[in-house]
């Protein structure tokens, strides 16, 4: 049987921060994974708190005005603190360097939606941050025909109805000759210098003394730093892109530049990899049970951190008899509402009282009667994340501090009972 | 006030109303259809999409059993490409009494419907997601149906031979001259715009609100017994046949392959109001369990979305009062006003299903002809409705083989149900909509698996520029969609769509933000 | 009455459409002929009804790597719905004769060993390739291994362990037999110098090419008589090693999955004691049981997993393997597939393709510029040496030679 210091089961932004954060401390580390985690399908920002349920302009502020009844409350400001810090200085050393996030918990970009609404978030990739709708330069929305998850016109439409000045433009630029072309393969062909030239080409001599020109999020996959500054120097005006409709290109940026970062650090991950089970003494985790075929492998651990990714995932279930469980280890879930009870409301942006549903942790992010596993991101209770705009702060939070304390545990051996 | 003149109005522009106007049209009359919302918007829109053998009545009902095997055969013959033939099975499960299948056999005979019985073996060989439990099985000419199809086919083709065809056309009063109907105020429900039409005869097929529409014109008493039933569609095609559980007609005891889904149906619960049609948990968790009877595994695929019709189920008031909506007959009947009520230019069509369409109409016109006395003989078990060059024939594999040859050429728009952009553009301009519900009932925008997640954004963009919508109404627009799409949604999600929707949550709130959308005026829909 | 495959092709309820398949697949990331994973297995699998033909040829395109089914975040079986569907698209096309040829390396083999040089010359020449390529569809610079000559099965015929207090049965596959015994020798050594006594019974084909061209009744026929040969062994409490990790992987998992074969007893046995054998040495390292003395290998080499390796969801246990030889640098290389897919790239039509697809990988292994490209599948390491000029090696020809066995 394989052994693992830290089995981390999920490759999300949770899974993969607390992976990484672990194998840099000298773990050793191995990640199963059903499948790729859900930063393909983010906008590839940090959002930590955008909504409580006012907008929030401070997010450090707001969140620490959360009850420990949600995940920003169990784990602390601090926290949320460091794992931003840390998480900055990743993607800057990382393998898209000099790609960088910029921002802080102090204050709130209104950065624009595909639909053009102005959406609160804390840390950004430099190539949005030009897109902060609290300053109300003018805006060009550059969309291009071939590309059917971006629609120009109607984002400078509502970016009006905002205060904010804007219009819009449709480029008829191919990549690849093909009739539909998804993001990235507009990611590469913004890659290649030639078709640069070519956008800036048709931009050129259109834009207006004071605009920004705003594209969608796919300024290079391989290269945005590279993409991106340079397209600024050929318009000569600020350029920022928008986050729209999966594939996320920044959200795969943020993939590949931890997936590396794990790489270089010695961990491991195998994909495809579904734990049915775990093998316990009291309350430790001794081992994940995993099937491959018809055989069951068996992989040790002294630590499992469960980033299971929650309902979106299937990490955590509810059956048609509206009973939840928690898929992989079979951890009590909380928050769900008994069979005869009301678990949706009529209306569709109303909140829903299953929405809050998760698995309960302490402050140390330990399920009750569980030593060694800690919980992370989306699978946590007490949260709403695609309402309150929270859930990348969420993850990166609990992934990197769910690390630490297993870090702080592998270096004494854990103590029964704490 | 604008006004306008015809012929005949024909009131409700579900299957018996678009099937009126086409026989009536064709008969040379000048017709004017008016429904208050889309077309297909009431019970056709909502049933299970079975084209009826007739086998579910033979026992109980033989005169209904007897119209929907002569009416199963004309359609086939007429509107080919509305139909999938799927053909049926009648399967004794493990709850059933198999001696029903000998009195199912012989009340089949005496209808004249071509039952056959069959090897279980043969059975499940053809159906391998079939209870292997099953004691019998039954082969029967069952097909599915596509309402919208069907609906746009008759409308279509009424159109063709002159009839105005108008959806969003509120009757909101009939006018009456001394003993005799002489037309109707309507409401434009997209302008506000009221206006009189003027017409020598109004024919009331207005389905389940056959009622409502009666009183206008002073007529009380005809009862519409509203018998809801819910049905939810499963994700793909679990059967290829249609199911049928050979037991006297109990809830949930169909299942039919229609489109890409199947479909579970239904139970049969008295409703006080045709449009307040609400789905209960025990409804859902009935239909879950009568789906497991007839598909193990059942409650483990995947629910895409549940609604509610309503039967029109006509008992005359005079008559007596209905203890069990399933007792009431499923045939239907033509009401004379004139010599019910002394109403003459009046007639209300009552009870009735889609099956027998073109029956309900023959019959109804028939009766007008009758009163006008004018000798005008229905053609419509001839003539078939003009084929729209655009539209595929009704196969399951038609978009899939239609977009293997625009592949290179066209974007897809709708991923799950195959709309590509171009046929989605004619669409939009072909409607006039502001409103994207109305494209998803025609094209089926985001009715699969991910229920508009990715398509709906995408949709909307179009729209604002194809419709000319500015951007609140775009907004309004998309909003609406969803909230339509989340009715259908919630009291099913679990499993699989659970997982779902929370993509699509985190894709309309998290990363759209729709809610925060500025505020706009939305056109009426 | 298929329920497993009736199992595969309901996973396709788990898709969310998210995508994330799509963005992985290495065919339709550079052509546009293939529409990609989703669109050919859950989504198109809603409107494809059992018993009437199939017309979407674009499914066709489809190399059969097996990515999308690893990425995918919900467990839906994309590449078997998609084995399943083109092996129903086969059913109303008919399968040409070159998958027929292709599908079969037992015939190929078996025809070509006596005459290997003709056979081999045959292959080189520009002008009967060029004839091929346009009478059977075997594009002309599609990179076909070399004859032997010889089988490894006669040479195993020829061979006894020395005693063991441990035995295995090693299933060697059909490149090994054919085209590189010696590779069959090297795993062989290692093995007993590892402590185990080898044995290598008479078999077969384990019918993945079958399956890849849609030919799933043959190809069942073949998985069933490599499981009779192997079953005995199984029960027995025999451990079966691979070093082909395609077809060990068709007995892990394909051949229950995509065949529907999980009521075969004899293949459940073997299947439940099928290892890789990267994965059984590793194994045996974990229990203490491997020899770990091994010379220093002053060289660089690369690794690429080739997709069917992934499919065993069992990481890479070769770099963990050599990681043990001390001075060998091992550079793990990031690109998804080197094209070849079995023998999807051979195709006349696919060749174009798969060269586009496994050209990022060529290109970093360039930029290594390494002693050899490691790999644990023939097919791949065929294709990688034809594109690099690299030479190229399983990862137990590494191990042999630190093990001193060379």
């Amino acid at each position: 049987m394989s052994h693992h210091d830290v089995v981390v089961i999920g490759a999300g932004l949770a899974g993969l921060t607390a992976a990484v954060r672990l194998a840099e401390g000298g773990a050793r580390v191995l990640v199963l994974a059903k499948g790729v985690g859900a930063t393909h399908l983010s906008a590839g920002t940090i959002d930590v708190l955008g909504y409580a349920p006012e907008r929030v302009e401070n997010p450090g502020e707001a969140l620490s005005r959360l009850g420990d009844g949600h995940p920003y409350g169990l784990v602390g400001t601090g926290a949320v603190a460091a794992s931003l810090e840390w998480l900055k200085a990743r993607v800057a050393a990382g393998s898209l360097a000099p790609y960088a996030y910029e921002g802080g918990l102090e204050e709130n970009l209104l950065l624009p939606t595909a639909l053009g609404v102005p959406r609160p978030s804390a840390v950004v990739p430099e190539t949005m941050a030009g897109g902060d709708l609290r300053r109300r330069a003018p805006v060009l929305v550059v969309g291009f025909r071939a590309f059917k998850d971006f629609h120009p016109a109607l984002l400078a439409d509502t970016l009006r109805r905002t205060g904010t000045p804007a219009r819009a433009a449709e480029l008829d630029l191919v990549p690849e000759g093909r009739a539909d072309v998804n993001s990235l393969g507009f990611a590469r062909a913004f890659d290649d210098p030639s078709f640069r030239a070519e956008v800036g080409a048709q931009l050129i001599g259109r834009l207006r003394a004071d605009e920004r020109v705003a594209f969608p999020a796919v300024l290079g996959i391989a290269d945005p730093h590279g993409a991106w500054s340079e397209l600024e120097r050929r318009l000569a005006h600020p350029v920022f892109e928008v986050p729209t409709l999966p594939p996320s290109v920044p959200g795969m940026r943020l993939f590949a530049i931890l997936r590396e970062a794990l790489r270089r650090a010695g961990g491991r991950m195998i994909l495809n990899s579904v734990v049915t089970g775990a093998e316990r003494e009291g309350g430790r985790v001794g081992a994940l049970r995993v099937r491959v075929g018809l055989r069951e492998e068996r992989r040790g651990c002294d630590w499992v951190v469960l980033a299971t990714g929650g309902f979106a995932s299937g990490g955590l279930e509810l059956d048609s008899r509206w009973t939840a469980r928690e898929t992989a280890l079979g951890l009590p879930v909380a928050g769900v509402p008994a069979p005869g009870e009301e678990r949706f409301r009529a209306g569709y942006f109303e909140e829903h009282p299953i929405a809050r549903a998760g698995v309960a942790v302490g402050s140390d992010l330990r399920p009750e009667g569980h030593e060694n596993v800690l919980v992370a991101g989306a699978t946590l209770a007490g949260a709403e994340p695609w309402r309150e705009k929270s859930g990348d702060g969420i993850s990166l939070a609990t992934g990197h501090r769910a690390a630490e304390l297993v870090l702080d545990g592998v270096r004494q051996p854990a103590a029964a009972g704490s | 006030m604008p006004n306008l003149q015809a012929e005949v109005l024909v009131i409700g522009g579900g299957a018996t109303g678009t099937g009126v106007a086409w026989d009536a049209a064709l008969r040379g009359f000048d017709v004017v259809l008016v429904d208050r919302a889309d077309l297909a918007e009431g019970t056709s829109g909502r049933f299970h999409g079975l084209l009826h053998s007739g086998g579910r009545y033979v026992v109980k009902d033989p005169v209904a059993a007897a119209e929907c095997v002569a009416e199963n055969a004309i359609l086939r013959r007429v509107i080919p490409d509305c139909i999938e033939d799927t053909g049926g099975l009648f399967v004794t499960t493990p709850d059933d009494d198999p001696a029903y299948g000998d009195r199912f056999l012989a009340a089949c005979q005496d209808c004249e419907l071509p039952a056959e019985e069959i090897e279980v073996s043969e059975a499940l060989g053809r159906e391998p997601r079939l209870n292997p439990g099953i004691r019998r099985a039954f082969t029967v000419p069952d097909a599915s149906i596509d309402a919208w199809k069907t609906v746009w086919a008759l409308a279509r083709g009424a159109s063709a031979h002159g009839a105005r065809v108008l959806p969003y056309h509120r009757v909101i009063d009939l006018h009456r001259d001394g003993d005799a109907v002489t037309g109707a105020r309507l409401r434009n429900e997209l302008t506000g715009e009221e206006l009189d039409i003027e017409a020598g005869f109004t024919l009331n097929a207005s389905g389940a609100w056959a009622a409502q529409i009666a009183r206008m014109a002073g007529i009380e008493g005809v009862d519409v017994v509203p018998g809801k039933g819910i049905m939810i569609a499963m994700n793909h095609r679990l059967v290829n046949t249609v199911i049928n559980r050979c037991t006297m007609p109990a809830d949930g005891d169909i299942l039919v392959p229609i489109r890409t889904v199947s479909v579970i149906g239904t139970t049969d619960i008295r409703a006080a109001d045709p449009d307040e049609l609400p789905v209960t948990q025990d409804e859902v968790d009935q239909m879950l369990d009568d789906g497991e009877r007839l598909v193990p595994g059942f409650r483990e695929a995947r629910a895409l979305r549940v609604w509610a019709g309503v039967r029109p189920l006509f008992q005359d008031a005079r008559v007596g009062e209905v203890k069990d909506t399933r007792d009431v007959s499923r045939t239907h009947a033509v009401v004379d006003h004139l010599a019910r009520d002394g109403v003459e230019g009046l007639l209300t069509m009552s009870g009735g299903k889609l099956t027998t369409l073109r029956l309900m109409a023959q019959d109804i016109v028939d009766a007008m002809c009758a009163q006008l006395e004018t000798d005008r003989p229905c053609r419509t078990a001839e003539v078939s409705p003009p084929i729209d060059e655009n539209e595929e024939p009704y196969r399951l594999g038609a978009r899939l083989r239609r977009r293997e040859e625009t592949l290179q050429e066209e974007q897809l728009i709708c991923e799950c149900e195959l709309i590509g952009r171009r046929k989605l553009e004619e669409a939009m301009r072909r409607r006039g909509t502001a409103n994207l519900d109305d494209i998803r009932r025609t094209l089926r925008l985001g009715m699969g698996p991910c229920q508009g997640g990715f398509c709906i954004y995408r949709a909307t963009g179009i729209l604002h520029g194809v419709g000319d919508l500015d951007g609140a109404e775009a907004g309004a627009s998309l909003r609406n969609f969803l909230q339509e799409r989340w009715k259908g949604v919630w009291p099913i999600l679990y499993g699989d769509q659970l997982r779902q929707a929370r993509l699509d949550d985190w894709i309309f709130q998290g990363l759209l933000d729709v809610e925060h959308l500025p505020d706009g005026e939305a056109r009426p829909a | 009455m298929d329920v497993l495959g009736e199992l595969m092709r309901g996973s396709l309820d788990h898709c969310v459409k998210c995508t994330i398949c799509e963005t992985f697949c290495p065919v339709s990331n550079v052509t546009p002929l293939f529409p990609g994973p989703k669109y050919v297995g859950p989504q198109a699998e809603r409107f494809r009804v059992g018993h009437e033909p199939s017309f979407d040829a674009s499914l066709d395109y489809c190399s059969g790597c097996g990515v999308c089914t690893q990425v995918c975040p919900q467990g839906v079986h994309i590449a078997e719905i998609n084995t399943q569907a083109r092996a129903k698209l086969k059913e109303t096309n008919g399968v040409p004769l070159r998958d027929r040829l292709l599908a079969r390396p037992t015939l190929a083999g078996r025809l070509g060993t006596p005459v290997a040089p003709l056979a081999n010359w045959s292959l080189g020449n520009r002008p009967l390739r060029a004839a091929a390529e346009r009478v059977v569809g075997l594009h002309r610079k599609a990179p076909m291994p070399r004859f032997a000559g010889r089988t490894f099965q006669r040479w195993a015929r020829g061979h006894t362990s020395p005693p063991a207090q441990r035995r295995v049965v090693f299933f060697h596959g059909c490149g090994t037999n054919y085209y590189e015994p010696r590779l069959g020798e090297m795993t062989v050594a290692l093995l007993e110098h590892n402590g185990l006594a080898v044995e290598v019974p008479k078999q077969g084909c384990c019918g993945l090419p079958l399956q890849s061209s849609g030919l799933f009744d043959d190809a069942r026929g073949y998985v069933h008589r490599l499981a009779a040969r192997l079953a005995p062994y199984a029960r027995a409490g025999v451990d079966i090693v691979a070093t082909a990790t395609s077809c060990s992987l068709m007995l892990k998992r394909e051949a229950i999955e995509i065949l529907g074969m999980e009521d075969d007893p004899e293949l459940r046995v073997v299947s439940e004691r099928t290892f890789d054998i990267c994965e059984y040495l590793l194994a045996m390292h974990e229990r203490g049981e491997l020899r770990t003395d091994f010379r220093a290998l002053s060289e660089t080499v690369t690794y690429h997993a080739p997709c069917q390796q992934q499919g065993h969801g069992i990481g890479k246990p070769a770099l963990d393997l050599l990681a043990l030889v001390p001075e060998l640098r091992t550079i793990e290389l990031d690109a998804t597939c080197c094209g070849i897919a079995g023998t999807y790239g051979l195709k006349r039509e696919k060749y174009d393709i798969a060269m586009k697809v496994g050209a990022g990988l060529f290109a970093q292994i360039g930029d290594a510029a390494p002693e050899r490209a490691v790999c644990d599948s023939e097919t791949c390491r065929w294709q990688i040496e034809q594109a690099t000029g690299v030479r190229t090696a399983h990862p137990v020809e590494m191990l042999h030679r630190a093990s001193g066995l060379a």
